[in-house]
């Protein structure tokens, strides 16, 4: 069937539209979305006083600011994606295979994220990491809480980043769980003898590859781009860096934008097509 | 008990870092009984959820419509790249946007924007209830067709070519099946639209519409920096308990929806 | 009600692949004809081109004389059961089988009527508030049948109905499936891979290969005589036994035994089916049993002999007295037989098996 579907496109396949209603769509679409697109760029590129030129592009390498909250955001993605995957993976594949009934629970924590509006958890979040700060003064936990909340590198905001990206996480992974068999592939794997670890990385980890990706790139898109909770609390990764100098630096920052979210595209896009290229290998 | 280990990490990780936030905003929203959360049912609070109510529902439901129409565009198209990128592009803007969604606007429909001066629209223009709809409309929209497109991928070719078989039109089999069958996906898109225009802050606040247009959000991020009354420093948590419940109230259809789309795609 | 189908010099490509390259074929009125073959061949496309979902590159599709390969897929007069995820999700078996009558605006009762009908006639009364998620795989099968003919349609299409389901439903079904197409008379296409649903079903059988027509005959035509090596290999188990040519005779395994058809040469391979090999036990004999493969009410055997092996076929019953170690000889029963051209094959060495492996 799935030969078939792939050589053969019949007259009347999938909910077929004229050409000419898609086109339409399709221009309309593109119109919206990239006319401002187009008209940031005309902003940073154009001004009344020097004419046409690149420089903002030139100039935010060096800005300051730029790199120390780039590399902060990057650093969030990374301990955040680690995080989230290393809870995420045994709790979805323990729930698809040994306790089943655990599944709306887990279908609950993962969507409740979306349902509390980050500007609510991080209310509630912050009053409670500081709480938590007067609670353990006298222990020598206090220590590592201030450590934790350190503008270096504020591991409170990666545990908060680990909740808000669940919802995609599970997604993701329950889409690449769905479409392997995986209690006839682990049952299959344990009836040759291989441990559970041997199971999880090397006949679970590489079926879900593209699921794997696709997590954590929806993932670091969500860390690079988020605002809300890092200004309530006090930090400056990138996107917060962006409004900062906005400001007075309208140009750089809107640059900045347009850069950032051209080249998560093309990362994202990469992914995108490594997965599929190893889809069909 | 031993069956479900794996899960627990993940359950205690929650239970920690949700549950502690949740537990510190409600005795915190009534620590001085029901007070704060009157306060935040009136006046210039309550104007401000009912706005973003009002701007969540329509962002929601127009989103909701026009993604699905983009996603199946996209989704019927021969042309393999165009997919990809737009689903990319999509990830993007759903997540992403925010910030630079605020800018884009601001350069394009803004008091001196591009294109504002083009159509010679007034001052303002874009800080308006539509204004700041067609903004929220930018995440909205590719939010949609992400959620809808796996649902469009799962009408199979069969039950279209069995509809014309049996003399429909296009039209028919939309009415009796294909749409029937997106049903739960649509409103569970529509409800997911309404929760993420409801929670968004960055793109209000990096526009600056606070002063224009009061929404929840907004109004949260002034209360927790401190521009509360006097003796109700925890106006801030009873705000955040409202947009839970709102929110919750929302998710509680959400659910089963899902639930019924997941089984007939199957 | 019943239609003649004729395709005409079918042709349709598929970037490099040919599906069908010149198909021709005619169904009479109230024949099931099935197309067989192996994937690939163009069977499906076939169908779908009836169906209106394909439009060949060229030829036609004629029903009852009319060219219908313009026309719409909505607009056809052919009622068609696919392969798999046949029927809408959303709606219980009545409404899916009322779901023609529907869009053509029969008033509810009527149509509801109608459609309870159906389901009777393929056994399902009882099932018509079911949804396809609570039926079985031959259930829903059953129930798509009864939507393809809620229309009364001039020509029945099968896609491969019962390729997704369990062999034991698969017969039962089959079976049905004959005895309401000639129950009701109409024109039927059964599209199969398998070759025993084929022969056991239908009046004529239609053999592809590559997008052309093979061989068209009733099955024991195809069975016998196959037209083509292609239709004996595909068709049943072949043996090719050496034989030599000498006028309208050939002799084989040591008999004279009379030419069906013509010969390519002096030296040329016999084609015997394994139930024509007759092997009893004995002590002298020149050949001896390699392995048996218990099938019920038969028995294969691998027979070694001089020159190499050949599969015969023997009732269940005699299997005791023919296990593998035993001398035997061998015997071909007095009929025509058919010839090939020799293959340039090396003969399997003859010598007992270690372990009684199955035969394929």
């Amino acid at each position: 069937m799935v030969a078939v579907a792939t050589t053969a496109e019949p007259i009347a396949a999938r909910g077929e539209m004229p050409r000419l209603w898609r086109g339409v769509v399709l221009a309309l679409a593109g119109l919206y979305f990239l006319v401002p697109l187009g008209a940031a760029f005309w902003f940073t590129a154009y001004n009344r006083v020097t004419g046409f030129s690149l420089a903002p592009y030139a100039e935010l390498w060096s800005a300051e600011g730029f790199w120390s909250s780039l590399l902060l955001s990057l650093g969030l993605a990374a301990a955040t994606i680690a995080l989230v995957l290393l809870l995420m993976l045994p709790a979805m594949i323990t729930v698809r295979l040994a306790a089943p009934r655990l599944r709306p629970v887990l279908e609950i924590i993962c969507t409740l994220p979306l349902v509390i509006p980050p500007i609510a958890f991080v209310a509630g979040y912050s009053r409670s990491v500081a709480l938590a700060q007067d609670l353990v003064a006298p222990t020598p936990f206090w220590a590592t809480l201030t450590a934790m909340r350190s503008t270096t590198f504020p591991a409170v905001l990666v545990f908060a980043y680990v909740i808000l990206v669940l919802p995609f996480v599970y997604r993701s992974l329950d889409a690449g769980l769905r479409t392997m068999d995986l209690r006839t592939m682990v049952e299959a794997a344990r009836n040759l003898g291989a441990s559970w670890p041997h199971v999880m990385f090397r006949v679970i980890i590489p079926n879900l590859r593209s699921a794997l990706a696709s997590a954590a790139f929806l993932s670091l898109a969500l860390v690079l781009g988020e605002y809300t909770m890092a200004s309530i609390m006090g930090y400056r990764p990138f996107a917060v860096w962006i409004v900062s100098i906005s400001g007075s630096k309208g140009q750089l920052s809107v640059a900045v934008s347009v850069l950032s979210l051209l080249l998560t595209w093309l990362l994202l896009l990469l992914v995108s097509r490594g997965t599929n290229r190893g889809r069909q290998a | 008990m031993k069956r479900s280990l794996g899960a627990w990490p993940l359950l205690l990780f929650t239970a920690l870092a949700f549950g502690a936030p949740a537990v510190v905003m409600v005795t915190g929203a009534f620590d001085r009984g029901t007070e704060t959360l009157a306060l935040t049912m009136q006046g210039g609070y309550l104007l401000a959820l009912l706005n973003s109510v009002k701007l969540s529902a329509v962002v929601a439901v127009l989103g909701a419509v026009l993604g699905t129409v983009l996603a199946q565009a996209i989704v019927t198209s021969p042309w393999k790249p165009l997919r990809e990128g737009v689903l990319t592009a999509s990830g993007v803007l759903a997540n992403f946007g925010g910030v630079p969604l605020a800018f884009f606007w601001v350069a394009t429909l803004g008091n001196s924007g591009l294109v504002s001066g083009l159509l010679g629209l007034p001052s303002g223009a874009l800080y308006s209830f539509w204004g700041l709809a067609l903004v929220y409309l930018y995440f909205s929209v590719p939010l949609m067709v992400l959620v809808i497109a796996p649902a469009l991928d799962g009408l199979k070719p069969q039950w279209r070519e069995a509809a014309l078989n049996n003399g429909a039109t296009a039209w028919h089999y939309w009415r009796y099946v294909g749409l029937p069958v997106l049903a739960p996906g649509l409103l569970g898109g529509v409800v997911l639209l309404f929760g993420s225009a409801f929670a968004a802050y960055a793109t209000a606040a990096a526009m600056g519409a606070g002063t224009v247009l009061p929404l929840i959000t907004l109004k949260i991020a002034a209360a927790l920096s401190g521009d509360v009354q006097t003796g109700f420093e925890n106006v801030g948590l009873a705000l955040s308990l409202d947009m839970v419940l709102v929110a919750a109230l929302v998710m509680a259809v959400y659910l089963p929806l899902q639930r019924r789309s997941t089984k007939w795609l199957q | 009600m019943a239609a003649r189908l004729e395709f005409r010099a079918l042709r349709r490509t598929f970037g490099k692949t040919v599906a069908l390259d010149g198909f021709d074929l005619t169904v009479e009125p109230g024949e099931l004809v099935a197309l067989l073959g192996p994937s690939g061949c163009g069977k499906t496309t076939a169908l779908r081109c009836v169906a209106g979902f394909e439009r060949p590159d060229s030829g036609a599709v004629l029903l009852d004389g009319k060219d219908i390969t313009g026309v719409p897929a909505n607009k056809r007069d052919a009622g068609m059961v696919f392969q798999a995820y046949s029927l809408f999700p959303n709606l219980s078996a009545l409404d899916n089988v009322a779901f023609g009558l529907r869009v053509r605006k029969v008033a509810a009762a009527v149509r509801r009527a109608k459609a309870q009908e159906l389901l009777e006639l393929v056994g399902l009364a009882t099932h018509a508030d079911r949804f396809p998620h609570q039926l079985s795989g031959g259930q829903q099968q059953r129930v798509a049948l009864a939507r393809a003919l809620a229309l009364e349609p001039r020509v029945l299409l099968l896609d491969e109905p019962l390729s997704a389901l369990d062999a034991k439903v698969r017969v039962g079904l089959r079976e049905e499936i004959r005895r309401l197409q000639l129950d009701l008379g109409i024109t039927t296409i059964f599209v199969t891979h398998d070759q025993e649903e084929a022969l056991s079903v239908a009046d004529r059988v239609a053999v592809l290969r590559d997008g052309r027509l093979e061989q068209c005959g009733a099955p024991a035509e195809v069975y016998d005589r196959p037209a083509t090596p292609f239709v004996a290999e595909f068709v049943g188990t072949m043996n090719h036994l050496p034989g030599r040519v000498s006028g309208d005779r050939v002799t084989v395994l040591g008999q004279l035994l009379p030419l069906d058809g013509t010969a390519p040469g002096a030296e040329v391979d016999v084609l015997v089916r394994p139930e024509a090999v007759q092997v009893s036990p004995a002590e002298d004999g020149r050949a001896e049993i390699v392995a048996a493969s218990f099938r019920g009410a038969s028995v294969r055997l691998r027979v070694a002999l001089e020159g190499g092996e050949v599969l015969a076929d023997v009732p269940g019953h005699e299997a005791v007295r023919l296990a593998p170690g035993t001398r035997v000889s061998v015997r071909l029963v007095e009929r025509p037989v058919l010839v090939s051209a020799r293959r340039a094959e090396t003969p399997v060495p003859v010598s007992p098996a270690e372990d009684p492996a199955s035969v394929v």
